[in-house]
């Protein structure tokens, strides 16, 4: 990848965007230094992380012990705030958005673990290796019975999920294509792990039990042959209902908030075209994820759609560490981000159905906005941590000082959040005007409190 | 149906034992050679027990519930439990908060309850959980209620210390969160809730200081969560539904100290709740259901027990009809569930559907997805 | 005692498994005390403590807890012993020592995080030296300090780098008995050797998954007969050299069950349904063991960390004199005799 600087045409405020999306924020300062590089060439650096800049597994497991599920969260959260292969991340958490799968039935805290992992790995992947793998990933088959799915006695409940959820939607398929796609998904089961007593938890890996698997003719959106799971696949991905039900999952989760799953086929996308741009590039390109990640992220509709998601806990809580600064070495106790971000209604690792977290307003009730907003204001606290105590300098020198107007724009601007109704604006200047009287970096950090208050800041 | 001769509308207050507690070491069959030959670590000696019968007595360390139990007070459910009991924590409890064993559901029982008494949501207290993050019994789309940390420090921007820093704040908070029109329904909604959140916390604001009280409540988690149910209730915020949790039950390991702490510090705070209440005359209007996810293994371990099914739970409360509801679990191995486990007589949704349709006046039938055979604990 | 001439090695048999989950949980470090009392260091987030424990599988009780008052811990990586079971542990999050008697008692408290002399940026391994001074691993420092075992600070050698005396994140450290140190280089894949005062002797091991090939090596133990013992955590394994060093054999693990695993599991029907249906050869292996631990009767500790254990091994080898051995030759042969 050539790189060329056009510092003057990148705008930190587009970057800034960007990075809250496809990332989980970044300071002002940081995206500064970002605007070295065009758009583009961003966004390019993005989808092709150098595994090298990762962070490392070693790391984290020298640091990091013990085997719940807040634990590895923990580990999950570092990751999410210090690695610079932010988009990655991001990729792992929306699979695992869409690809819901819960410990409260499992219980089996590696296989989760290694359910994420296969995420990070694949996530930006081809569709094709994304729903083989995950076809065969223990966690799965098990959250979805297909343990249960024998030759002669299917069960139904994978074959039926991965139509409906997990890639083509309610209304693309028949009642008989979920009977004989689930056929061709029997005996696809894991080999039985030793138990959690005595010595822990033990990986439990794909097993393909060719006494199990019903070998007759199948009938699949229109093809038939004795199909197995594999071909199942093929003709999903090449199907274009999997390429907008794909498309409409990632404008969700990183354009603007669309209406819940379950209603797709009855409530078409709020942008059709942009929908349509991102499921061309999925169909010539066979589903490469990355290929329509570049398309979304390139595009005018993405570029405008700027704080039309309400954020969901873990990028709450994940931006707000980042911009606080207080977690960029790796310490003991980050265990408490992982109960608050379940106190704020998302629970790693556990979502609450299949279904997988229902987003937009449903983020939001009485107790979470509680816990959302006393979080973010506690971390900033009385500004102790290092990136409060950089980014109160960074006001201090901007000679924003002078007018109540000009602070309120630059703590804004400092907080990523320019855009805010008149009201909240007019609110905050009354409050920058009345402390006018105290020592500046008190009223600094007073605003910013308030700024991490506002209901913009619970938009990204 | 019960009715409460002071005419206030009837209160539930949820006691949840987080861990699964030891009903075969709450309440024991103290007679049973069986039972002091499997459990020779945890088992407690005859000697020590606190008997209501010739066949079944109390743990030493809950003499407070048996004194209540002795005075009329208390239900014992003897069994509690369903088909093919989870022996998960997480799933387990899903279950008795979803009331829903057999596929995984979302919407809590108390929370559709709350739905039914106060659809519109005019009380934002109407249902208020102690504890940060709500149990799923109290969750459900479109049903508000408010989860209480710290009913001392409850509210928004609570770590801002100086109280006038504080205040000034909040009102700039208020203002960006007025309903404004025009702002799309998402931000909308945003404003509504982030009012609602000020109104309750204006509400809860006020109890601390109106709250007087001779009852000196011990220092543990369970006694200060009853406490705060007391303050608030008596405070008369119209507060139907109170969820409180007690955790630490999960006694694979050393259980003897441990489960005799908990329970000493569970049968006290019960005590000390109700004294309260009667105290504020404000006694008749309050049920207390206690439960639990499972019960425990009929066998020890060498040091604890390992999860297990056929529990027990508590109605507890003045207008109760005190005494043994359901049947003790045979002890019988022959009747053992897996050959290991006390087998369950009677369904907890049972139990759900009596709270409901005897106390709070609710139809539990979409609740607890059917009919189940209710028991009648309650004094007309 | 001298070293011999030669050695017969005769085998070095598994032994027996101590401990399981929820006693011996995540055991990343060991201590000997005297007959045969066994110290072993548990630490995950929010739960870490010393196991007080005995050969015969026995739980004495615990000394500590998780948290960061005098007495706790957070991320303690190093337990070790001195003669009178004084015992000594290194706190990477809290960057301090603190050292107990055998009950359990805090007897000091020392170290603050730093760079200068004395101060420590993680504190990984420890290890007595012939003097009964303690040489502290100061990991993300990168170099060795010295100090009394009352903490006052005496010496220090090495900084960040690749080249011969340098480290990466260095972790495990232990001086053999005429007083030489070896020091666990985790991030550069390598053991070095330095003598008492810190002057560079040899280092070995690069990085892979081969014969004498480390993945982010933890900890390094030397016996009486010279011979080296390697926790190759990354790749699961311990690895035995000879002291020249040369490649012996390695440790993949052997464990069965422990005397409490079995009571624990006579209780419990599932799991023991579960094993039966399950592959059980996994469970023999070592998951990620941190720490490697030698008695002077020659039996070999690692701490199994991932799966919650110690596994024991007895080293057999006859001591052999210069009749008994021929002289060392200079190149492979293929004669027989």
């Amino acid at each position: 990848m050539t790189t060329v600087a056009h510092p003057a045409d990148t705008d930190i405020d587009l970057l800034g965007h960007l990075y809250r999306r496809a990332g989980f924020g970044a300071t002002r300062e940081q995206l500064e230094s970002y605007a070295k590089l065009s758009y583009e060439d961003t966004v390019e650096a993005l989808l092709n992380p150098d595994p090298k800049r990762d962070i490392q597994d070693d790391v984290l497991e020298r640091y990091i012990h013990g085997e719940g599920p807040p634990i590895f969260v923990a580990g999950w959260l570092y990751r999410m705030i210090n690695s610079e292969a932010q988009l990655q991340e991001k990729m792992t958490l929306f699979w695992h958005h869409v690809f819901a799968t819960g410990l409260v039935k499992n219980e089996h805290v590696l296989a989760a673990k290694n359910q994420i992992k296969m995420f990070r790995r694949n996530g930006m992947g081809d569709m094709t290796t994304i729903l083989n793998d995950l076809s065969r990933d223990p966690a799965m088959l098990f959250w979805l019975d297909n343990n249960e799915n024998r030759n002669g006695e299917p069960n139904e409940n994978y074959g039926r999920e991965l139509l409906e959820l997990f890639s083509l939607g309610v209304g693309n398929y028949s009642e008989l294509d979920i009977k004989d796609a689930s056929r061709a998904f029997t005996g696809w089961t894991f080999e039985q792990p030793p138990p959690l007593y005595p010595h822990g938890y033990y990986p439990a890996k794909f097993l393909f039990r060719e006494d199990d698997h019903d070998n007759g003719e199948k009938t699949f959106l229109g093809v038939t042959g004795n199909l197995n799971g594999g071909d199942i696949i093929d003709i999903i991905v090449k199907s274009p209902a999997s390429a907008r039900f794909i498309c409409r999952h990632l404008y969700n989760f990183f354009v603007a908030d669309e209406p819940q799953v379950p209603s797709w086929n009855d409530v078409p996308p709020l942008d059709p075209e942009g929908i349509a741009m991102m499921e061309a590039k999925f169909i010539e390109t066979g589903g490469d994820i990355r290929s329509v990640l570049r398309v979304m992220f390139n595009s005018d509709f993405f570029k405008a759609a700027r704080y039309k998601k309400v954020k969901s806990p873990t990028e709450f809580i994940v931006g707000v560490l980042k911009m606080v600064g207080s977690q960029t070495e790796m310490a003991p106790g980050m265990t408490k981000y992982a109960g608050a971000i379940d106190v704020m209604g998302q629970k790693l690792l556990d979502p609450p159905t299949v279904e997988g977290w229902h987003t937009g307003g449903e983020w939001i009730d009485g107790g979470n906005l509680t816990e959302r907003v006393n979080f973010a204001v506690d971390e900033i606290g009385e500004g102790l941590a290092p990136g409060i105590q950089a980014l109160v300098q960074r006001i201090k020198d901007s000679e924003s000082l002078g007018s109540a107007e000009s602070l309120v724009n630059a703590v804004l601007t400092e907080t990523g959040y320019v855009e805010v109704s008149d009201r909240t604006r007019e609110a905050l200047i009354d409050f920058a005007n009345d402390a006018e009287g105290e020592d500046q970096t008190t009223r600094v950090i007073r605003m910013l409190r308030l700024a991490v208050a506002t209901p913009e800041y619970q938009f990204a | 149906m019960v009715t409460i001769t002071n005419g206030k509308p009837p209160v539930l207050v949820i006691v949840q034992l987080t861990g699964g507690n030891d009903f075969m070491n709450t309440l024991i069959p103290y007679t049973s050679g069986l039972y002091h030959d499997v459990r020779p670590v945890v088992g407690v000696s005859e000697d020590r027990v606190l008997p209501i019968n010739d066949e079944l007595a109390f743990h030493p360390c809950a003499a407070p519930l048996k004194e209540m139990f002795d005075d009329g007070d208390v239900a014992i459910i003897q069994g509690i439990g369903y088909e093919n009991s989870n022996r998960s924590h997480f799933r387990a409890m899903d279950i008795m908060h979803t009331a829903e064993p057999n596929s995984i559901a979302t919407e809590g029982w108390l929370a559709q309850a709350l739905r039914e008494i106060d659809p519109d949501t005019k009380n934002v207290l109407t249902g208020i959980s102690f504890g940060r993050g709500l149990p799923r019994a109290m969750a459900a789309p479109g049903v508000s209620v408010t989860s209480v940390g710290d009913l001392d420090s409850y509210g928004l921007l609570t770590s801002v210390e100086i109280e006038e820093h504080r205040a000034r704040e909040l009102d700039i908070f208020k203002r960006m969160y007025t309903p404004a029109i025009g702002s799309g329904p998402v931000m909308s909604y945003l404003h509504q809730t982030g009012g609602d959140v000020m109104t309750g916390a204006d509400l809860l604001k006020t109890v601390p200081a109106n709250y007087r009280s001779t009852v000196e409540y011990a220092d543990n988690p369970i006694a200060k969560s009853l406490r705060d149910v007391a303050r608030v209730h008596t405070s008369g915020l119209g507060t139907r539904i109170f969820y409180t949790q007690h955790a630490g039950y999960d006694h694979h390991a050393i259980e003897v100290p441990n489960h005799e702490r908990l329970l000493t510090e569970l049968s006290g705070a019960l005590r000390d709740f109700m004294a309260d209440l009667r105290e504020h005359d404000a006694a008749e209007e309050v049920m207390i259901y206690v439960f639990t996810e499972f019960g425990r293994r009929i066998a020890d371990n060498g040091s604890g027990t390992d999860h297990g099914s056929g529990g027990g739970a508590f109605i507890v409360g003045e207008r109760v009809v005190g005494g043994l509801y359901s049947d003790y679990p045979s002890l019988d191995p022959a009747d053992w569930a897996n050959g290991e486990d006390l087998a369950h007589t009677i369904d907890f949704r049972s139990i759900y559907a009596t709270l409901l349709e005897q106390w709070m006046s609710v139809d539990s039938s979409e609740i607890v997805r059917g009919k189940y055979e209710q028991i009648n604990p309650f004094a007309a | 005692m001298a070293r011999p001439y030669g050695l017969l090695r005769a085998g070095f048999p598994y032994v027996k498994t101590l401990g399981m989950r929820r006693i011996t949980n995540f055991p990343i470090d060991i201590a000997l005390g005297n007959e045969d009392r066994i110290y072993i260091l548990c630490r995950q987030e929010n739960a870490a403590m010393i196991r007080k424990y005995n050969y015969a599988d026995e739980d004495l009780g615990s000394i500590g807890s998780w948290g960061t008052d005098e007495g706790q811990f957070q991320w303690p990586v190093t337990l070790i012993a001195d003669g009178d079971e004084n015992l000594f542990v290194s706190d990477e999050a809290l960057n301090r020592i603190t050292q107990f008697d055998r009950e359990g008692e805090v007897l000091s408290t020392w170290g603050e995080k730093g760079s200068l002399d004395g101060q420590f940026d993680r504190p990984a391994g420890m290890t007595f030296d012939l003097d009964g001074n303690i040489l502290i691993v100061d990991s993300m420092n990168h170099r060795v300090q010295k100090f009394t075992s009352d903490g006052k600070y005496l010496d220090k050698w090495g900084s960040r780098g690749s080249s011969d005396g340098k480290f990466e994140s260095p972790w495990g450290i232990t001086v053999d008995e005429i007083g030489d140190v070896y020091v666990a280089d985790w991030g550069n894949d390598r053991i070095q050797k330095f003598s008492s005062d810190g002057e560079f002797i040899f280092a070995f091991g690069s990085s892979g998954n081969g014969d004498g090939q480390f993945n982010r090596p933890t900890d390094v133990a030397v016996d009486l007969d010279g011979d080296i013992y390697v926790a190759d955590w990354g790749n699961d394994r311990i690895q035995l050299f000879n002291s020249e060093p040369r490649f012996v054999q390695k440790f993949l693990g052997e464990a069965t069950l422990s005397k409490i695993a079995r009571e624990y599991m006579l209780t419990n029907a599932s799991p023991n349904r579960i094993r039966d249906m399950a592959n059980l050869e996994p469970q023999r292996a070592l998951r990620r063991p941190k720490s490697v631990v030698i008695g002077d009767d020659g039996r070999m500790y690692v701490t199994d960390t991932d799966s919650y254990r110690v596994q024991v091994y007895q080293k057999e080898v006859i001591p052999l004199d210069a009749t008994q051995i021929a002289p060392p030759m200079r190149s492979p042969t293929l004669h027989q005799e």
